[in-house]
């Protein structure tokens, strides 16, 4: 794959025509002032019916869940994966373009959608009960609730689960939950929390399991912050949980089981694979938006008496810029490739190609600040959003360093 | 209720577009997107066909090398098969010629109740297709359709006119052309554009249509484009200086303008 298809053309500029007549209109609101991008997401997914689609899947999948389960419990051999999905894997470009089209205007509005019907979601279908699944899983798929995955904790970040405070405690059939959680996606607006905690049975800290519960908006001791003041990603809330003796029946549990079953980590790997080259995808947008902006102004500014894209120094901008779109690009190509043969990529693969996307976006959107000069300063230019918004690429879903160690322990352990 | 909707591809009007100074015709070598003023009918179709609970939309067109692109789109939108003339000895075709061969292709589609067109193309501008086509198909023709209801074999149109619209009523099949930007043109759903590239296009010769090549393309025009010149640069405004009687010069100058 070296192009898109007509196919996926068709889909980038169907997209493109919904952000402009849906989005651009209420850019300003969405990156200056504090309107929750939910309502014009649900909107994008119910225009291209990605709504219907979501459902469809997650039913074939269900079914699929079931006829294991039944298969096993005659103690036949169950379903192969294959019989459900046939030997090839899905095209994850249907999933990459709108990220790309989106994070040409709204990266933040990606994040606010993926941790939703990405992470939160994942964290449910992935180790979760078929009851767990059909209760919450499809209206998180379809956009219709909004789903915040908390880890995060104000003493527990990169070593996520090493510092970890939050505590679940047995109560006879129950569990009663404390703890506080800090940069939080959709934290401030979300119907379904993910909340992931210590089983605290009087034991060492590092000794305890980890336990995933479900939660939902409204319960008692359960409180949401307003969203949290921050550098960019200003369309994608960000908020605190706290969390005061709140009480919690088996049923929430994920999984409804305290023994993490086979496999959990596994899963945790498909999810981080995901997460990390959807990023790639998000750092493609902002680079082309920025290109596209920089050769503009490049062309039309004038001082000294010509373009300033006559200039060598801003002509140096524009090549390096247009090499970091070439190389993210064939990455994101070489993903969709890879997926479609139903190869998946590894862990150290997927942290190579966020490392390297997450970084290139930052520089390309900076340098685009810069070719802009004192306009470039100013939001009315859009760059200057795009550089705020491209830093945190290279922070979330693991910062530039934990993925530099996952690429170097993976070299070093072959 | 079944529906033909004749579609024009035509050169992306945001791609500079280039004549060919022999022909003095548009260069239409390059992909083709669907024309914009064909969408609203093909939405229209779309929406009739949901209205009478069934029924299939099916689209026509003629276009150069075989060329699907805008087709797909339509497709994608919810039309379920297509109809492609593609012949060489087309190049040069006037309004009645491409006429001609639409009207052949339509006979071929089984059970049409209603043909739906653009007023006008949005690259050649003759305006005069629909009621060629319906001459041709020996069928009642309303133009600048707004609004269409269909039912028990009548269709039922509200014609645009210049202080209004009327009220028109004709039996069916009938050939309507619809009025750009009546209705809003769907998105393609996602499920739509993977299902579109294996929806059925009928690619056909003037030869599978039983037309005679002299009937058609620079043989059968009858038109010739004989010069092609610049449109005359817009001239720039009137520029007053405000002197405190802003408003009444204003005032004059629409009045003068008889806009108010």
């Amino acid at each position: 794959m070296f192009d898109w298809t007509d196919e996926q053309k068709m889909l980038r500029d169907a997209v493109r025509q919904f952000i402009e007549k849906e989005i651009v209109p209420i850019h300003d609101e969405l990156e200056h002032g504090d309107r929750p991008p939910y309502d014009v997401l649900r909107k994008l997914f119910s225009t291209f019916g990605m709504d219907v689609m979501a459902r469809e899947a997650f039913k074939k999948r269900i079914e699929f869940e079931k006829a294991v389960e039944e298969a096993k419990a005659r103690g036949e051999e169950p379903p192969s994966k294959e019989d459900r999905d046939g030997t090839g894997g899905m095209d994850p470009s249907f999933t990459m373009i709108p990220i790309i089209e989106l994070c040409r205007y709204s990266p933040g509005m990606v994040t606010a959608m993926g941790v939703s019907m990405g992470l939160t979601a994942a964290a449910i279908q992935s180790r979760g009960t078929i009851a767990q699944k059909e209760r919450w899983v499809p209206e998180l798929l379809t956009m219709e609730k909004i789903g915040a995955w908390a880890i995060t904790e104000p003493n527990s970040g990169s070593d996520a689960f090493g510092s970890m405070r939050s505590t679940a405690r047995r109560d006879g059939d129950e569990y009663i939950l404390n703890g506080s959680k800090t940069f939080i996606t959709n934290g401030p607006y979300a119907d379904t929390i993910v909340f992931i905690c210590k089983l605290d049975e009087g034991n060492p800290p590092e000794e305890r399991k980890i336990l995933s519960f479900v939660l939902d908006r409204g319960m008692p001791g359960l409180e949401q912050s307003k969203p949290l003041r921050k550098m960019g990603l200003h369309s994608s809330p960000t908020g605190e949980l706290f969390l005061t003796d709140v009480r919690v029946g088996r049923d929430r549990l994920i999984g409804e089981t305290e023994d993490v079953p086979a496999g959990g980590r596994e899963s945790a790997k498909d999810t981080f694979a995901m997460e990390r080259s959807g990023v790639a995808a998000m750092a493609l947008g902002i680079i082309e938006r920025c290109l596209e902006l920089c050769v503009d102004y490049a062309k039309n500014r004038v001082q000294f008496g010509q373009p300033i894209g006559e200039f060598q120094l801003i002509q140096e901008k524009l090549a390096r810029m247009e090499v970091h779109r070439l190389n993210v690009q064939n990455l994101v190509f070489r993903y969709i490739e890879q997926t479609k043969a139903g190869k998946g990529l590894t862990l150290a693969e997927a942290s190579a190609m966020k490392l390297y996307s997450a970084r290139a976006a930052t520089e390309v959107a900076l340098e685009a600040v810069q070719l802009f000069g004192g306009n470039g300063y100013m939001a009315e230019f859009k760059v200057e959003q795009l550089a705020r918004d491209a830093k945190v690429l290279q922070i979330y879903a693991g910062t530039d360093e934990i993925q530099i160690t996952h690429i170097a322990k993976d070299l070093l352990r072959r | 209720m079944n529906i033909v909707v004749c579609v024009k591809q035509i050169p992306d009007p945001a791609e500079p577009g280039s004549l060919d100074p022999g022909t003095k015709t548009l260069k239409r070598a390059t992909k083709l997107i669907l024309d914009e003023s064909d969408s609203y009918g093909v939405e229209m179709a779309l929406q009739l066909a949901d209205a009478a609970g069934g029924g299939e939309v099916t689209l026509v067109s003629m276009a150069p090398n075989n060329e699907v692109s805008g087709l797909r789109t339509a497709l994608a939108m919810g039309a379920a098969k297509a109809i492609l003339i593609s012949d060489p000895a087309l190049a040069g075709s006037d309004a009645l010629g491409t006429a001609k061969v639409l009207a052949a292709a339509i006979k071929r589609v089984e059970g049409a109740d209603l043909i739906l067109t653009a007023t006008e193309s949005s690259d050649g501008y003759t305006g005069t297709v629909p009621e060629q086509l319906a001459e041709l198909l020996d069928l009642p023709s309303v133009t600048f359709a707004k609004h269409i209801e269909v039912s028990d074999g009548v269709v039922k149109v509200q014609r645009q006119t210049e202080a209004g619209y009327d009220d028109v009523e004709c039996p069916l099949p009938a050939v309507v052309s619809v009025t750009a930007g009546v209705v809003e043109p769907r998105y393609p759903s996602f499920k739509g554009i993977m299902a579109a590239k294996s929806k059925p296009v009928d690619q056909l010769t003037i030869a599978d249509l039983g037309i005679d090549p002299s009937q058609v393309g620079w043989a059968g025009a009858g038109q010739e484009i004989v010069s092609v010149e610049q449109a005359p640069a817009r001239e720039s405004g009137e520029i007053f200086e405000d002197d405190g009687t802003g408003a009444e010069k204003i005032v004059a100058f629409l009045e003068n303008l008889k806009v108010i």
